[in-house]
């Protein structure tokens, strides 16, 4: 398969969270600014990319009855991994997604992208599908975290915007993260429906 | 019977690999972890405490006399200006709206808060996390420790901090932190 | 929240720091399994079930191995090995003991190893320093709470599924929309404790 494709499939064709819908807890949590965002989708690229290379390189060798619990252990293993190296290079941006790193163990993209892809393809095929989805579901939450920080700080990357408006403090609580992604999807649909008709 | 065995043996293989792989990782980067740690709390204690130059941990059984009055005092430094003790910083952990809410005081010795600063916490980001603002914690700066800092919606005066609008939980609870502080300093000092 | 009382640490994960509305926690079955009152209460139940003796189980692993053996950055490993088996046994016992729960869920039981909900009760129970009994409660409340908001969400759904719903909410959309305005409403609950 075509490298760019299978990239380009899993930044916008099947992007994990505007058409897959997976890994919605911290796409709702971690999107209270847009550096947040583009952090935890980094760090879960990392993590995706590693955890897709090391299963597909050891998919002949993982008995179909445990490939699950295989699966998770290395997936776990590199989210660790992750963790550890943030905690000592990146703190602030540790302590900014605190609980949600762990969390990344059971980001169902992770999982599901282990099981329908990377224990069926080779190496290579597997880090640009990592790729691919890790910097969609980037996207998506860099998307979404921006739209919150503009409309519920008044900023943008930490960067005050110039004029001067009270923001709506609730898009960056608990009921702006579902109201916010819930309108992108409905954009998304918008767009998408254009685009077939044309 | 042999079948699930070799099923267990692989993924015990598996687990193996990826705790040694793991212990490896944490060994390369745990002395830098301890680092940023250590960075954060003596930044934190310098910025209460700007007069000191070094800190000195005091000694447990005084730390455990303090904790015995109040087991949320977690931690207490002596701040020094070369032999000089200058003050104390005190770190407490009262609970916030969100959880623990860390707390770093500082208490000079003639008396008076130096400085105040909310370290971790589980405060909701625009309203309780705003305690972390120079706008709020600058309040404590030159506060005696006559009488207890109380919290007051508007117009604060003497002994009196002006609560955060929209989050008075968080603000009484980073109150009663330093209050904490307060009263372990002068247990230390043996006041 | 260590020196809670459980009346306390009760109504704070139930109400107040709800696991879905507030903490985020488990939104993928809650958006997945909401559809039908029926459902989402089998669901909840198992849930509840999993998540209380999942709170248990690896407060003793962290007690007792974990901190024992100096291996605490094993945690997560440990935690989610912990999960899916438990995960596994369940759904044994459950295939025993109940065949017709066991069908009605489906698919549904083995994504509990994935509801983010249970490895994050797991890791906060530790974070807030909790001692056994309260880990106890506050798994068995954060499990409560998750079943109370994926019931009432149903409840709208059913709802919403025969009204009449512009074309691009259809959906998912429309479901985020009234799930935050849930979680507005779960809002008014701050500050009870």
């Amino acid at each position: 398969m075509n490298l760019m494709k299978i990239f380009k499939n899993g930044l916008l064709d099947e992007n994990p969270i505007f058409v897959q819908l997976l890994g919605m807890c911290p796409t709702l949590a971690v999107t209270t600014s847009a550096i947040n965002g583009v952090g935890m989708g980094l760090a879960a690229t990392a993590v995706l990319v590693a955890s897709n290379a090391a299963i597909s390189m050891m998919r002949k060798i993982i008995p179909s009855k445990i490939r699950i619990p295989a699966f998770i252990v290395v997936i776990a293993s590199f989210v660790t991994i992750v963790g550890m190296l943030m905690e000592g290079y990146l703190p602030s941006l540790f302590k900014a997604l605190g609980l949600f790193i762990p969390l990344i163990v059971v980001n169902c993209i992770i999982l599901a992208r282990a099981e329908a892809f990377a224990s069926k393809n080779t190496v290579i095929d597997s880090i640009f599908d990592g790729l691919g989805m890790g910097l969609g579901f980037t996207l998506a939450l860099t998307v979404l975290g921006s739209v919150r920080e503009l409309l519920g700080a008044g900023s943008l990357f930490g960067w005050q915007l110039p004029f001067a408006y009270k923001p709506a403090l609730m898009m960056i609580l608990p009921p702006g993260a579902f109201i916010a992604l819930g309108i992108l999807l409905a954009l998304y649909n918008v767009v998408k429906s254009k685009k077939s008709l044309s | 019977m042999k079948e699930i065995s070799k099923l267990g043996l692989i993924l015990l293989l598996i687990c193996a690999v990826a705790a040694g792989l793991l212990s490896l990782v944490y060994d390369f980067t745990i002395d830098k972890i301890v680092e940023q740690r250590e960075m954060t709390s003596r930044l934190s204690r310098q910025e209460v405490l700007p007069e000191a130059e070094s800190f000195e941990i005091i000694e447990n059984d005084m730390l455990d006399k303090v904790k015995a009055e109040n087991e949320l005092v977690v931690e207490i430094y002596e701040g020094l200006s070369g032999d000089t003790l200058v003050g104390y910083t005190v770190k407490s952990l009262p609970g916030g709206f969100g959880g623990s809410v860390e707390v770093i005081t500082g208490v000079s010795v003639d008396g008076t808060v130096t400085g105040m600063r909310v370290g971790s916490h589980q405060e909701t980001p625009g309203l309780g996390a705003n305690a972390t603002l120079p706008d709020f914690y600058g309040q404590y700066v030159g506060k005696n420790t006559e009488s207890e800092l109380t919290v007051v919606k508007a117009g604060a005066a003497g002994n009196e901090i002006q609560s955060i609008s929209g989050a008075t939980i968080t603000s009484k609870a980073v109150t009663k932190g330093v209050n904490m502080a307060v009263e372990a300093y002068k247990i230390v000092s043996g006041l | 929240m260590e020196n809670a009382s459980i009346f306390v640490i009760l109504v704070s994960s139930i109400l107040v720091n709800n696991f879905v509305m507030s903490k985020f926690l488990g939104i993928c079955p809650f958006l997945g399994v909401s559809k039908q009152v029926e459902t989402a209460t089998g669901m909840g139940m198992a849930v509840t079930f999993v998540i209380t003796l999942a709170g248990m189980i690896t407060y003793l692993v962290q007690k007792y191995i974990l901190v024992f053996f100096h291996i605490e950055y094993l945690q997560t490993v440990a935690f989610i090995l912990v999960i899916a088996a438990l995960v596994q046994f369940v759904e044994i016992v459950l295939q025993k003991l109940s065949p017709v729960l066991y069908q009605a869920l489906g698919v549904y039981l083995p994504l509990i190893t994935t509801n983010c909900a249970v490895l994050g009760l797991a890791l906060l129970n530790i974070q807030y320093k909790l001692n056994f009994v309260q880990t106890i409660f506050h798994s068995f409340g954060a499990a409560v709470g998750f079943s109370l908001a994926i019931i009432l969400f149903a409840g709208i759904r059913e709802r919403l599924a025969i009204s009449d719903v512009p074309a691009p909410f259809k959906g998912f959309p429309i479901a985020l929309i009234t799930a935050g305005l849930m979680s507005m409403a779960f809002l008014g609950f701050a500050g009870l404790v």
